[in-house]
């Protein structure tokens, strides 16, 4: 029997991350852009009830929606991510299905998932679906297919590891890195380091990097860098909450907290 | 259109929640992929070890069952930490799966990969002790079908070869060989494939049953598809045993003296290997039992594909970096990192 400590913590990280999501959508406003475009403020916004509903999986008292509204609602965050997933696809070409942004996020609304349909309760706690398992989880019920388990978190855990790499790399800035990362008047993000393998703007690996930002450029060109307003002057990504790396440290969580609940429930 | 002006057609908000610039990358090279599949393995024997049969007196029981065989001085620490599991179970067990999980965080960080390679050899060395009673080597029924010699020593090994720095000198032929030289590295390999060879063919699993018995006994508990895989493969060398382990032998001694031969048969023998360890993997270790829950790692088969693409032939020898002031020194990983 796993300690309910142990979950309880699991939970707490959960709740963080929550937090955070929550305040960068606060933060950054979307749906003053339109409709359309506040449909883009996505990736916060699975974050924000991926952890809600994480949170109650892990401890019953913070338990929230009925299990079926939960299937319901990761149901149709999987399909908009696939959706996003394939339109990746269409733009940077066929490696974007699993080394696109959006990647990940499908994997996790998968996972969730499969998480709310697959489970089942332990005997003691009879037919109560995903009950059992906040009731908690160290009374342990058990998933379905559990060699999907197994599958997803796998990838769970090789996006997390890949996210920690990249958080920490020398080429991160502006993404990923903790560093500060500048952004130009025009919107343009200037990065002060070299690419990766030193290409220049137009070279194989900035091109990636602007079709990552959905058009946008990157430039390493030092003329332009040095038009580049101060950091921390109005413009600069590096605003605390909203900066890159804090979505990337919250989907590490989500990602290890979510490997960890499907590991024990196999 | 210019890059910038393309640029300022975003959504000013967009820009601020980073949406999409998360997925950028700075590619790392063939040695740190590899040190994050290893990162990623101990990130997983972190998880798997939360699992609630860790807490349980059964975990205490597992420990104190590999005692069985060895030497008694093998054996009396082994007896003794069992015993220190089982009354202080949840302390413990946190501890383990704590430093596990922070093993694989260290590695994946660039920062302190050095630091975290370095403790998974200290933390492999002591598992392969006192949890996989140094993976039955000193008994007679250590098997590669069962994952001899200690999968947990396979982590330490690859800890050494993938360690961040390269030596100065010839070029090396293959990423094992980068940190500790193309003799040093070949060594080990011929070492542990020449033991597992030597495994092969003990009396206890030439007999004609024991591969029978060694692959129809991890079929229980696991879903259905693998457990009818295992009976399957089970069914086929029934009756066969001796035949079975001198073929297994054989592979096993082409793959050993793989790594001497030219890079193309290299190349086949590494095939070889690959295919072995996955069939060793999902056949003989049923994937470490983790689909029947109560596994603490997923047993050696995925470590030996990882320790056999370390050794794949570079297509351009890979040479000490000279080392160059920023990647150097955020990395600390590859680039820049050239043993003087």
């Amino acid at each position: 029997m796993i300690p309910a400590w142990i979950l309880d913590i699991f939970a707490a990280v959960m709740l963080v991350v929550a937090a955070v999501s929550a305040v960068r959508l606060v933060a950054a406003r979307p749906w003053r852009q339109g409709a359309r475009r506040a449909a883009l403020a996505d990736i916060d916004v699975a974050h924000l009830l991926m952890a809600i509903a994480m949170a109650g999986m892990l401890a019953a008292s913070l338990r929230t929606l009925p299990n079926g509204a939960w299937s319901v609602i990761f149901a149709v965050l999987t399909a908009w991510f696939a959706y996003r997933v394939v339109r990746d696809a269409q733009v940077s070409g066929v490696r974007a299905l699993a080394g696109g942004h959006c990647a990940p996020h499908l994997i996790h609304a998968g996972a969730m998932v499969y998480m709310f349909v697959a489970f089942t309760a332990p005997a003691t706690h009879g037919s109560g679906g995903m009950s059992g398992m906040a009731g908690g989880m160290s009374g342990m019920g058990t998933l379905e297919l559990p060699s999907l388990a197994f599958v997803f978190a796998l990838v769970l855990i090789g996006y997390s590891i890949w996210d920690l790499d990249q958080l920490s790399g020398p080429g991160a800035s502006g993404h990923y890195s903790l560093a500060v990362a500048r952004v130009a008047p025009s919107g343009a993000v200037l990065v002060g380091v070299g690419a990766p393998g030193g290409g220049g703007p137009g070279a194989p690996g900035v091109s990636a990097l602007a079709s990552d930002y959905g058009g946008s450029a990157v430039s390493t060109d030092p003329a332009v860098t040095s038009q580049a307003p101060p950091a921390g002057a109005p413009g600069t990504m590096s605003r605390g909450v909203l900066a890159p790396w804090v979505a990337t440290s919250c989907r590490i969580a989500m990602g290890v907290t979510m490997a960890f609940m499907l590991l024990i429930m196999v | 259109m210019s890059e910038i002006a393309a640029a300022g057609a975003r959504p000013a908000w967009r820009t601020k929640l980073g949406a999409g610039a998360e997925a950028a990358t700075s590619a790392p090279d063939l040695r740190r992929r590899m040190q994050l599949g290893l990162a990623g393995i101990w990130l997983l024997v972190g998880l798997l070890q939360y699992q609630s049969f860790m807490f349980s007196k059964a975990f205490s029981q597992m420990l104190a069952g590999t005692a069985s065989g060895s030497p008694g001085v093998v054996a009396s620490p082994i007896t003794w930490d069992a015993t220190l599991v089982e009354h202080h179970a949840v302390l413990l067990n946190t501890i383990f799966a704590t430093i596990q999980l922070l093993l694989g965080i260290g590695i994946a960080w660039r920062r302190t990969v050095r630091l975290a390679l370095a403790a998974s050899v200290a933390w492999a060395l002591g598992v392969w002790w006192f949890g996989e009673g140094l993976g039955m080597v000193l008994t007679s029924s250590a098997s590669p079908v069962n994952g001899a010699p200690g999968a947990v020593i396979i982590y330490a090994l690859l800890a050494v070869l993938l360690w961040p720095a390269d030596r100065a000198g010839r070029p090396a032929p293959f990423t094992a060989a980068r940190a500790v030289g193309a003799p040093v590295a070949r060594a080990l390999w011929l070492v542990l494939w020449l033991s597992l060879a030597y495994f092969a063919l003990l009396p206890a699993n030439r007999a004609p049953q024991a591969l029978n018995g060694m692959i129809a006994g991890m079929e229980s508990g696991e879903p259905g598809w693998l457990a009818a895989l295992d009976r399957g493969a089970a069914s086929l060398v029934a009756h066969q045993g001796l035949a079975a382990s001198i073929v297994l032998a054989v592979a096993l001694v082409i793959i050993a003296i793989g790594v001497f031969l030219p890079p193309q048969a290299a190349k086949a023998t590494l095939v070889l290997a690959i295919v072995v360890a996955a069939v060793i993997w999902v056949v003989g270790e049923a994937f470490g039992t983790i689909l029947a829950g109560g596994a603490t790692d997923p047993n050696s088969g995925p470590l030996l594909i990882l320790l056999a693409l370390t050794y794949w032939p570079l297509r351009a020898a890979v040479t000490a970096p000279a080392r160059t002031g920023a990647s150097a020194a955020l990395a600390g990983t590859d680039e820049g990192t050239a043993a003087s």
